[in-house]
């Protein structure tokens, strides 16, 4: 770069040299094995594994729509939490008694410490000039062990979760409990302000509480027949049955009011 | 004195840079530091009391409810539900626990898991509390149930700010 | 006609050597799929840059309907799925290609792992590779919040929860992240902007870093 040519011309003014590189790739004779050029030979072929790889993930996108689960809900309570898949197994580590309670630092710093430190680390760890993985059985090891309580603790919290899912009634979103939060500017009616047992668990509103589901749309889903029979029998073994104060026909007309509810 | 140390025109010009791209960083930085960590070091207010039923309503037996308190997050404020379990013990004394699991913050119920009855479980990660909110040793949360401060005023029960529950863990 | 253009520009900006250089490096035959198949674990490092270039564009383009408010958010993810033609696919590539990536870069981990290729003179970009894994895995975990649904809400009240156990400076680094003390609208707006700008523009600063590194010492030889 440095190099002055006493003869250079320059484009006009700019340090531009006038002297132009023709544009031809090298010959890649000298180059050892079966190399060839990065562009176009090779980008072709990388290219070619990259629209394949993009056909699959577009029947991915199209065949599977991602998730979008009812609007968050803090009080929400029969919802159970779950991380993205790809942060399970440090979820999964903090359920074990050895890295829970008294010991929950060690699964919240000190062994995902260690593990990514040693990761970022392994350069000035496994400082030997062999790179085959057999050849070096100590890195080897460690990372194949890591790999597998990886997955396994992956392959566990998936496990877990699938099942006190099914143990919640099947759904992320709660037991038949409407999804949309508490409207706050909701005001029941005089028949429901009458029912205090009704208002301890699904609230003075209707907003629903850790117990119990928010009613104020409830007519959306249930009709007046229903109702009155989910107030008379209970429901799922959680609400329990007979809670109702007063006479057949007011709980008929309390059943129409809720069903009026949209 | 001919020995004085003296710095060479281009030490000083580099020294001279240091410190002016310091003053350039340092005052485009400063402001939008503490801008950023404002939440940080804004104290938490206080909150009043909200009555949430009539005091004969509790018994020993934990009962769910629900009340609303004003929360301010950021510009967004809200009436929020809050929820409690309320029991009232044989000496009259009114425990009002809060539902948030201490492990991780998920969501406890009484009676939530038919193999422990009588207990507060959390369906997350199992953990478990007594009927006044203890731990459970063994499960994976490290304290007790937060407890909401109560007050009874004119047979009404008043609950407040969630402070933490003293009570040790016990074994299962 | 395109060829004059080029001989303008080049003429003026002596462009040729600079893309000649980018072009003409050598790729020897061992990472190359071929002639030995079992070079396609050379491919996952170049496949984690398609899908990071996804990942980008359908950001980009999300971001013209979505609305960083826990009052429209999920209401703005909702209608752009639902509403917007190829709502479902937009969103869906920027979901799954989240998942991908990290597949995707794991395998390339693994492969300059077994293949020993983070030794010297190579620990550098081993080091910036590794902190692109973590920016990475900062954007899959502030982007999962974003469309304020059931499933984000509780993920990220539990992420915070977790870094609170962390002794002295968990309690302020929950409160730094989520803005106040709840998840709630301060986090989202936070999220958001750690979600959209820094990661993105501490990613992009690695990204180039690996690139210019691994142009300057070429890839691995074989083994």
């Amino acid at each position: 770069m440095a190099k002055h040519e006493k003869d250079a011309t320059f484009v006009g003014d700019s340090r531009i040299r006038a002297k132009r590189i023709p544009n031809i790739a090298p010959s890649y004779s000298e180059y050892p094995g079966k190399s060839e050029p990065f562009w176009p030979n090779f980008l072709l072929k990388e290219w070619m594994v990259a629209a394949v790889c993009l056909l699959g993930f577009l029947v991915l996108t199209v065949s599977a729509a991602p998730e979008l689960t009812g609007k968050a809900n803090p009080n929400n309570t029969s919802f159970i939490p779950v991380p993205d898949w790809y942060f399970l197994f440090l979820y999964q580590m903090l359920k074990y008694p050895w890295a829970a309670g008294d010991w929950v630092v060690l699964g919240t710093v000190i062994i995902p410490g260690l593990a990514f430190g040693a990761l970022i680390l392994a350069p000035w760890l496994d400082r030997g000039k062999e790179r085959r993985a057999f050849r070096r059985p100590v890195a080897t090891w460690i990372m194949l062990v890591t790999l597998v309580g990886v997955f396994y603790l992956t392959w566990a919290a998936n496990e877990e979760h699938e099942k006190s899912l099914a143990s919640n009634g099947g759904g992320g979103g709660g037991a038949g409990a409407p999804a949309a939060a508490a409207d706050p500017n909701f005001k029941a009616g005089e028949l429901w302000a009458a029912q205090q047992n009704c208002q301890n668990c699904h609230g003075v509103n209707m907003e629903g509480s850790a117990a119990a589901p928010n009613l104020q749309k409830v007519g959306a889903e249930l009709n007046a027949d229903q109702i009155a029979d989910i107030i008379k029998n209970g429901k799922d073994g959680k609400m329990p049955p007979g809670m109702f104060q007063g006479s057949d026909e007011e709980l008929t007309k309390l059943a129409e009011y809720l069903a009026s509810l949209k | 004195m001919s020995e004085k140390q003296e710095i060479s025109r281009r030490t000083f010009l580099n020294y001279a840079l240091m410190g002016t791209g310091g003053f350039l960083a340092a005052g485009m930085i400063t402001p939008m530091i503490r801008f950023a960590i404002d939440p940080m070091l804004k104290a938490a207010g206080g909150g009043d009391k909200v009555a949430v039923g009539s005091v004969d309503e509790f018994g020993p037996e934990p009962k769910s409810v629900s009340f609303k308190v004003h929360t301010k997050d950021g510009w967004y404020e809200t009436e929020s539900t809050l929820t409690a379990w309320i029991t009232k013990d044989a000496n009259g004394e009114i425990l009002a626990l809060s539902p948030i699991c201490k492990h991780l913050g998920c969501t406890v119920n009484w009676n939530g898991s038919p193999d422990f009855p009588n207990e507060y479980f959390c369906p997350c990660h199992f953990g478990r509390y007594s009927a006044k909110g203890e731990h459970i040793l063994g499960t994976p949360p490290m304290a007790s149930l937060d407890e909401y401060e109560t007050e009874v005023k004119d047979g009404k029960l008043y609950l407040g700010q969630i402070k933490p529950n003293p009570r040790p863990g016990v074994s299962g | 006609m395109i060829q004059k253009m080029y001989d303008w520009v080049d003429e003026r900006l002596n462009i040729t050597p600079m893309w000649r250089d980018l072009a003409d490096h050598e790729v020897p035959e061992h990472v190359n799929p071929a002639h030995h198949f079992s070079a396609f674990v050379y491919c996952f490092g170049g496949l984690t840059f398609f899908i990071t270039v996804i990942q980008i564009l359908s950001g980009m383009f999300l971001t013209m309907y979505y609305v960083p408010d826990i009052i429209n958010a999920y209401e703005s993810v909702n209608y752009l799925q639902n509403q917007v033609a190829f709502g479902t696919i937009v969103r869906g590539m920027h979901h799954w290609g989240a998942s991908l990536v990290i597949v995707m870069m794991f395998l390339h981990t693994l492969r300059v792992f077994f293949t020993g290729s983070y030794k010297k003179p190579r620990e550098m970009n081993w080091v910036v590779g590794m902190l692109i894994f973590f920016v990475m895995l900062g954007l899959g975990f502030t982007g999962y919040l974003l469309p304020w649904d059931n499933k984000a809400y509780f993920a990220t009240k539990v992420g915070m929860q977790i870094a609170d156990t962390v002794p002295i400076i968990g309690p302020y680094a929950k409160t730094l992240l989520q803005g106040g003390s709840i998840v709630g609208a301060q986090t989202l707006a936070r999220f958001f902007a750690i979600h959209v700008f820094f990661l993105p523009a501490a990613l992009l600063a690695l990204l180039g870093g690996h690139f210019i590194m691994i142009r300057a010492q070429g890839i691995s030889g074989p083994l």
